[in-house]
């Protein structure tokens, strides 16, 4: 059995990695001429707790001062956080492109506090579902919970989590610099007017297009939504093109073809519900349905017109065949959430690397760009048994500079801060057309009430027969409306 | 000399009462293991059948008597699926009797040689594998654009089929796929059925002149009828519990094509946590389980004292 004093296996290879990356960090900051003050405790290989703490406290301040930038103070972690010896930080997370960042950066706040941090990652389905089941059974296995945005109403109705509002405020406004959060995805983790959690793993929607393909024919990257149907319907004619298909879409049916819906309603100048539009100060006051509205009927025929132009299967498409379609080379544009981006540029799964880019969500003549706007928001499970070390977790986690390090390991930027760093935008060059994105979009882009999911589900599944031609865009919306109104005056939120 | 005491039923003993309690003691752990997973369970369902309750908002539920019955038959997804599910039933069902005696009958012949010992052991290994990895195989075979089954299509200069994404095709090709997996149960049901059959038998026809289809008819089939139905049985409660496939492949769609009363029942209870409505189609399910199994049972009687 290791004794108390003794380093864990798990904290010497967090301080070696931190070393290495140290010295990474070091050398290339010096070669640009700054001047950095690095001092490195040279008992390294003390044995004794108090000594080991120091050390890491001691790299991994020079580290984040090192990547951090100009934009925020050094923070002196150690006098900030807690000691969390052996304590576990278990935390539920989508299994999201950022999860393995996420891994690899815990290990620095186990390395301050000696927590030991745990990562589960689970498909978005299984997630919702076991998180939910978690929370009716008082679970307090996990301490952290990372929820989709639109989650936020059904996990704060059952009581799943401990509001971090009173924690915010008895916490150092510079330390999570909730300011600095992009308000169209900062909006997503408060509910019942509490900031109920941090939004830390930001998604936007941008058009993704082959730049090879659209530089050699000449044309444009689309802005409309008539100019992407004409290149979609290009690209998928041209006999120069035979295995390039025009344009992927999320047609399965359910939560694919669902959230395709709200994603696209508003860029086509429509709105699913009386009071939802961009810039509106109430959103959820009259949520009588607007789904059969023309914009919406239009919409969803428009929808169906750009099957032909689709890869085979394309009904059937969700996220990852939408995403894998393009990555493989087999469809000309997409759009697609920006975590999935960085994958494009990486050899291993990706064979469009450097043939591609990026431009606005497209929208109808007419109407405004409004980006899909999501991801997930990181919140203190109420039944933790371990809330103080989790709460430190979070606010380490989601500080200016740690999610800065964050990003820099391919994570999704939240932050204007990190918007604007010339070293993030050195390693995703997609983020100036990213962050124009992140400022058109709209917070209330889905449902955050209770219903969302069953809702989403609901509209997916009509969605889907119009899409199939199984019924006519006019029916299927009209389908929709009744299910829907039925659903929300069901559960009060509708009279 | 027997005398007529001896074929008589043995009487019926005393117990005694210390004798009684011990009994009970014995059957008390497998009394409370029923009551606590199978009784108490079903019991709490129809209980929340009765009720328009969500998981997540327990405390808030509502006696609505029979409305999640009258809105589960007027559900149009739920409808379908009851379709879904009895077509698929039917279809796989007699897929795997007619292949299965297919195969029974070739690993009969083979049933002296170490070739046929082998093929017949590698003939079962689907039915080994779990359900939800049957899924994620066949989803990357009928991948649309880089399965194999398209590539081979493509060969054959035969237009490629959205097989999982087609709604004239989807369920079909749920069939074929619970069909391959299952089918090898059968073969086995059955090639012990043919094993079992007197080698005298198939002389006697020999000697007759009987053609193939007359042993089949007159010697086989009726030799395997009893244990056929034994696995239809089986299959039948199989098919009404099918989840994992529909899950990993289609996820009930295109539109409704594929969605099975299992998969309904899932969505209602684990992803919209309306357990109410979720448990009113799982005790629908039940009882028509329940109604199906009886008359199958009752029929393999009527066959066995036949």
């Amino acid at each position: 059995m290791r004794g108390n004093d003794q380093p864990s296996k798990r904290q010497l290879k967090a301080l070696k990695t931190k070393k290495k990356e140290l010295s990474i960090h070091g050398r290339r900051r010096l070669r640009a001429g700054e001047v950095v003050s690095l001092h490195i405790d040279t008992s390294f290989c003390a044995q004794r707790r108090k000594q080991m703490k120091t050390l890491n406290l001691a790299m991994l301040s020079s580290v984040v001062a090192v990547g951090a930038g100009a934009a925020h103070a050094q923070t002196d972690w150690g006098n900030v956080l807690g000691d969390f010896a052996d304590t576990p930080v278990n935390i539920m997370v989508i299994q999201d492109p950022f999860i393995d960042p996420l891994r690899d950066i815990s290990s620095d706040f186990e390395g301050v506090t000696g927590a030991s941090v745990t990562v589960d990652g689970f498909g978005y389905d299984p997630l919702h579902e076991k998180q939910i089941l978690g929370c009716s059974q008082r679970d307090s296995q996990y301490d952290v919970l990372f929820i989709d945005g639109i989650w936020v109403g059904e996990f704060v109705e059952a009581g799943c989590l401990d509001p971090v509002e009173g924690r915010l405020d008895d916490t150092d406004p510079e330390l999570i610099a909730w300011d600095d959060y992009v308000e169209s995805f900062r909006g997503q983790a408060v509910w019942d007017g509490q900031r109920q959690c941090l939004p830390v793993g930001a998604y936007w929607h941008m058009l993704h297009y082959r730049k090879d393909l659209f530089e050699a024919e000449g044309i444009d990257p689309p802005e409309t939504f008539d100019e992407v149907m004409a290149a979609a319907k290009f690209f998928a004619e041209s006999d120069k093109y035979p295995d390039v298909s025009g344009y992927a879409m999320n047609f399965r049916r359910g939560a694919a073809a669902g959230q395709q819906y709200f994603e696209w309603i508003y860029s086509a100048g429509g709105k699913p519900w009386e009071s939802n539009f961009p810039g509106s100060e109430d959103a959820y006051g009259d949520q009588t349905p607007t789904l059969t509205s023309p914009e919406s009927v239009a919409m969803l025929q428009w929808f169906e017109d750009m099957v032909p132009y689709g890869p085979k299967g394309v009904e059937g498409f969700a996220w990852d065949e939408r995403f894998n379609s393009f990555a493989q080379g087999n469809v000309a544009m997409i759009n697609a959430w920006s975590v999935r981006t960085p994958g494009l540029e990486n050899p291993d799964i990706s064979e469009v690397v450097g043939k591609w880019d990026v431009t606005l969500f497209p929208h109808a003549e007419g109407a405004e760009s409004t980006p899909p706007v999501g991801g997930w928001i990181m919140c203190l499970n109420q039944y933790s048994e371990r809330k103080d070390a989790a709460w430190d977790f979070m606010r380490w986690f989601a500080s200016p500079e740690v999610h800065k390090q964050w990003v820099l390991k391919g994570a999704p930027a939240s932050r204007h801060s990190t918007f604007r760093d010339a070293e993030v935008i050195a390693a995703q060059p997609w983020l100036p057309t990213l962050y124009e994105s992140a400022k058109a979009a709209w917070v209330e882009l889905r449902p955050r009430h209770p219903m969302t999911f069953e809702m989403i589900d609901a509209i997916g599944l009509h969605v889907n027969r119009a899409i199939i031609d199984e019924v006519s865009p006019e029916e299927a919306m009209a389908d929709a409306t009744e299910e829907v109104t039925e659903m929300l005056q069901d559960a009060g939120i509708l009279e | 000399m027997h005398t007529t005491d001896e074929f008589a039923p043995p009487r019926r003993r005393f117990v005694s009462r210390h004798a009684l309690s011990d009994r009970l003691l014995f059957l008390a752990p497998a009394g409370l293991y029923l009551l606590a997973l199978t009784v108490f369970p079903f019991v709490y369902s129809v209980y929340l059948s009765l009720h328009r309750v969500k998981l997540t908002t327990l405390h808030r539920k509502r006696f609505t008597g029979l409305e999640n019955y009258y809105d589960l038959f007027t559900d149009n997804l739920f409808l379908d699926a009851l379709k879904n599910t009895a077509v698929l039933t039917v279809a796989s069902i007699t897929i795997e009797i007619i292949l299965g005696f297919i195969a029974a009958k070739v690993f009969f012949s083979l049933r002296s040689s170490a070739a046929g010992s082998f093929m017949r052991s590698m003939s079962i290994i689907p039915m080994m594998i779990t359900p939800i990895c049957i899924g994620l195989i066949f989803s990357y075979i009928f991948n649309p654009t880089l399965g194999v089954a398209n590539y081979v299509l493509g060969q054959a200069s035969i237009e490629p089929l959205g097989w999982f994404s087609d709604p004239d095709v989807a369920l079909t090709t749920i069939i074929l796929v619970n069909s391959w997996q299952w089918t090898p149960f059968m073969m086995l049901l059955m090639l012990a059925g043919l094993t079992s059959i007197d080698q005298e038998q198939y002389e006697a026809a020999e000697v007759d002149g009987a053609k193939w289809h007359h042993v089949a008819r007159w010697i086989e089939i009726p030799a395997i009828r009893g244990i056929v139905i034994v696995g239809v049985i089986l299959r039948i409660i199989d098919n009404l519990r099918l989840f994992d496939i529909v899950y990993v492949t289609t996820r009930g769609g295109p539109g409704s094509s594929t969605e099975v009363v299992t998969f309904f029942a899932y969505k209602q209870d684990f992803q919209y946590f309306q357990v109410g409505y979720g448990s009113a189609a799982a005790v629908v399910i039940l009882v028509i389980s329940i109604i199906i199994t009886t008359f199958a049972i009752r029929h393999l009687r009527r066959v066995e004292n036949e």
